[in-house]
């Protein structure tokens, strides 16, 4: 699960590509407009192994942040179908961030150089994970809404140019088919339920939705120009493109159930085809980003915690001789 | 053999000790998702957890057949002094030492019980245990190979394993109180009885601790940790129940 | 609650989640940074689905040793789907070709000894068999 990769270039274009030996840009840029893959061990550009490194790591911590709203549900879970599925949905998260993890080493960073740059707040993850998830609700919507999200970003990206973060990809989407079936039919057995249930999993809704629409990221006509990030196929689409496709294909589900949404202005312009919003407000998605969600400090003293709990288990096993090899794709 | 009802009574206090262990041992470990010290441990310890709370599932379905509710309302609406779990399985999780020698000494009686239990008269109960025979192993191996591991690890490491193995080996042996019914149990050839398990339990746990280079408190100078057998509990359970219960019990006719 | 001790302010995290709620976490805290090999070398995993298939390479572990990596991999790597056997091999054991010599795996054409579509006798059989014709 995870939100789209925060470019942060200031929009100069050939920044990206000066300095590079224009003809082995050139091999490279023809080899992923012939839809090759780019391996570990080719020449590439800095700035496309800087883009990607970043972009596939903020995927990992998103994981692994992303399994603690979902997870404050684990121990409440209603019934031993929710209970389990909750489990292994929380797991897999667990086990896509290492999944990624491993992508993102075959550029050049460690695992370790990642997460601390996680808990010291240098690397960013996915906005929607600075939320808390108030009721059981919340869980069904994030695993249902959030999931389908992610998803939209995922199939995208499972066709860019960089084999490792698409074979990674193609792992996850195949394990996430549940996760999604799992979040609808929790929200269906909500939505359809007694009217506590009902009035439960609306006024989720009603708080997720802002988050949800933040999801994709600020909209295009804000964001900095990305032609050459599309050319080398680590963009698949624009922010508003990929949310587009989302509220296509969740807003009339939603609205099936008789569920309402917080925007009166949100309809399908059916001459144009494209949805209409009230614009989110991106000041609330700078300041959250930015450490200053609800539970920003939180999800960070959680992971600190882990990893400083887990320190004695580490230091009991680490060989003296042992050295660092990058995994192989 | 015919049997009476002192026989079905037996049976049902059998499954429910050991689905109400598992019930509560698999949610225990589950609250170590996201937060283990290794990512890949984390996965393999939920994967675990999943397992044993999935095993209990079968036994209560058993238990329904038997005449008792379904399994969502027996695990669901009981409270601590309905519950036949020992007393092992309740302690919070603590640090990572606890929790994996409680996993050892814990799966090592399961793994044993299990297999006791394939040679079971009662058909269903043979099907469950021969069903998990395949995924217990790996927590044996599991729980096996990090004692082993950390034993040759650093002085901290196995300072920590051994107190945790001398403060919790009281609770383990109280895995086996004694029911009601070890007779019945014993003659009608559903299980062959806590004290056997116990004994073969011992020797598995002792050559394998001493092995690694752990020592096990002298069994002679130990009180068991018993009661939980019989509906008497730590503090601990009912608020873990309450927890547990938590969303369920706004609604428990709702379908969640 | 608030504990004043030179320059630092512990306080309490109030989580919504029961298990974090009785950690005690301080939000100010700045311990756990990781060092170097923290998380171990990488074992790269491979994956027998079926008796009678190859083991394919499905990805990597970190782990301290091959036991443990092992272990992990079982967890990470197979519980969907089939499988029969796993093999881990500690990365730094493996040898690589650069892509830039990928040109070697090429077949050139003059090796058409090798290819069966290079071997063709119609012809050949339909002559003989005309000349036998044409002699009786």
């Amino acid at each position: 699960m995870y939100g789209n990769a925060y470019i942060e270039n200031n929009g100069q274009e050939n920044k990206l590509t000066a300095n590079e030996d224009p003809q082995k840009l050139a091999a490279f840029e023809a080899r992923i407009a012939a839809g090759d893959k780019i391996e570990p061990r080719d020449w590439m550009p800095a700035e496309y192994r800087k883009q990607l490194v970043r972009m596939i790591e903020q995927h990992a911590h998103s994981e692994i942040i992303g399994s603690l709203p979902e997870g404050t549900w684990i121990t409440r879970a209603p019934g031993f179908r929710r209970k389990l599925a909750l489990m292994a949905k929380v797991q897999d998260e667990v086990g896509h961030a290492q999944l990624l993890y491993s992508a993102a080493e075959t550029l050049g960073k460690s695992r370790e150089d990642m997460l601390n740059d996680l808990i010291n707040g240098k690397s960013k993850y996915s906005n929607v994970f600075n939320y808390p998830a108030v009721t059981w609700a919340d869980s069904a919507v994030i695993a249902w809404l959030i999931d389908a999200g992610a998803i939209v970003n995922q199939l995208a990206n499972s066709k860019g140019s960089y084999g490792p973060y698409v074979r990674a990809l193609d792992r996850i989407c195949a394990e996430e088919s549940f996760h999604l079936k799992y979040g609808h039919d929790n929200v269906v057995f909500l939505a359809t339920g007694t009217p506590k249930q009902r009035e439960m999993v609306q006024e989720a809704l009603n708080r997720w939705w802002e988050p949800i629409m933040h999801f994709f990221g600020p909209s295009d006509k804000m964001s900095v120009h990305t032609e050459v990030l599309m050319r080398w196929k680590v963009k698949m689409g624009t922010n508003d493109e990929m949310r587009q496709t989302f509220l296509d294909m969740y807003v009339p589900k939603i609205w099936d159930l008789g569920l309402t949404l917080p925007d009166a202005d949100l309809k399908k312009n059916e001459a144009t085809g494209k949805w209409e919003y009230t614009e989110p407000n991106w000041e609330v998605f700078k300041q959250v980003i930015n450490g200053n969600g609800p539970c920003n400090k939180e999800r960070l003293a959680v992971r600190r915690m882990a990893e400083e709990k887990g320190r004695w288990v580490r230091k009991a096993l680490l060989q003296k001789d042992a050295a660092y090899v990058a995994p192989l794709s | 053999m015919e049997f009476t009802d002192k026989h079905v009574m037996g049976l049902k206090d059998l499954l429910y000790r050991m689905a109400d262990d598992l019930l509560i041992l698999g949610h225990r470990n589950s609250e170590w998702t996201g937060l283990g010290p290794i990512l890949e441990e984390d996965i393999a310890f939920s994967s675990m957890a999943q397992d044993k709370i999935g095993q209990s599932l079968a036994l209560y379905e058993i238990l329904h057949e038997l005449g008792e509710s379904e399994p969502d309302t027996v695990a669901f609406t009981r409270n601590a002094a309905q519950f036949h779990s020992c007393h092992l399985v309740e302690l919070p999780i603590g640090e990572y030492d606890f929790s994996l020698v409680r996993h050892f000494f814990f799966d090592h009686q399961s793994a044993l019980r299990m297999d006791m239990l394939v040679e079971t008269v009662v058909e269903p109960l043979q099907m469950v245990a021969r069903k998990f025979r395949g995924e217990i192993k790996y927590h044996t191996m599991h729980a096996d190979l990090w004692l082993k591991q950390l034993a040759n690890g650093t002085e901290e490491a196995k300072i920590r394993m051994q107190h945790s193995i001398n403060e919790t080996f009281p609770y383990a042996l109280g895995m086996f109180e004694n029911s009601l019914y070890e007779t019945e149990l014993i003659e009608s050839g559903i299980f062959p009885g806590e004290a056997h398990l116990k004994e073969t339990w011992l020797q598995v746990v002792t050559d394998k601790l001493n092995a690694y280079g752990y020592s096990l408190p002298d069994i002679d100078q130990v009180i068991p940790v018993n009661g939980g057998r019989i509906g008497l509990h730590t503090e601990y359970l009912q608020p873990l129940l309450d927890e547990m219960t938590e969303v369920f019990s706004i609604d428990p006719s709702a379908d969640w | 609650m608030w504990r004043l001790c030179r320059n630092y302010f512990y306080m309490k995290i109030d989580s919504l989640d029961p298990r974090i709620a009785r950690a005690n976490l301080d939000s100010n805290s700045q311990e756990g940074e990781l060092q170097a090999m923290g998380h171990f070398q990488t074992y790269e995993v491979f994956e027998q689905k079926k008796r009678g298939t190859h083991h394919m390479h499905v990805g990597s572990v970190h782990a301290p040793n091959a036991e443990l990596a092992m272990l992990f991999a079982k967890e990470q790597y197979t519980r969907r789907g089939q499988c029969v056997n796993i093999w881990v091999v500690q990365t730094s054991d493996i040898l690589v070709t650069q892509y830039e010599d990928a040109d070697m795996f090429e077949n050139t054409p003059s090796k058409l000894h090798r290819d069966p579509n290079s071997y063709k006798v119609m012809d050949r059989i339909q002559a003989y068999k005309e000349r036998q014709k044409n002699k009786a």
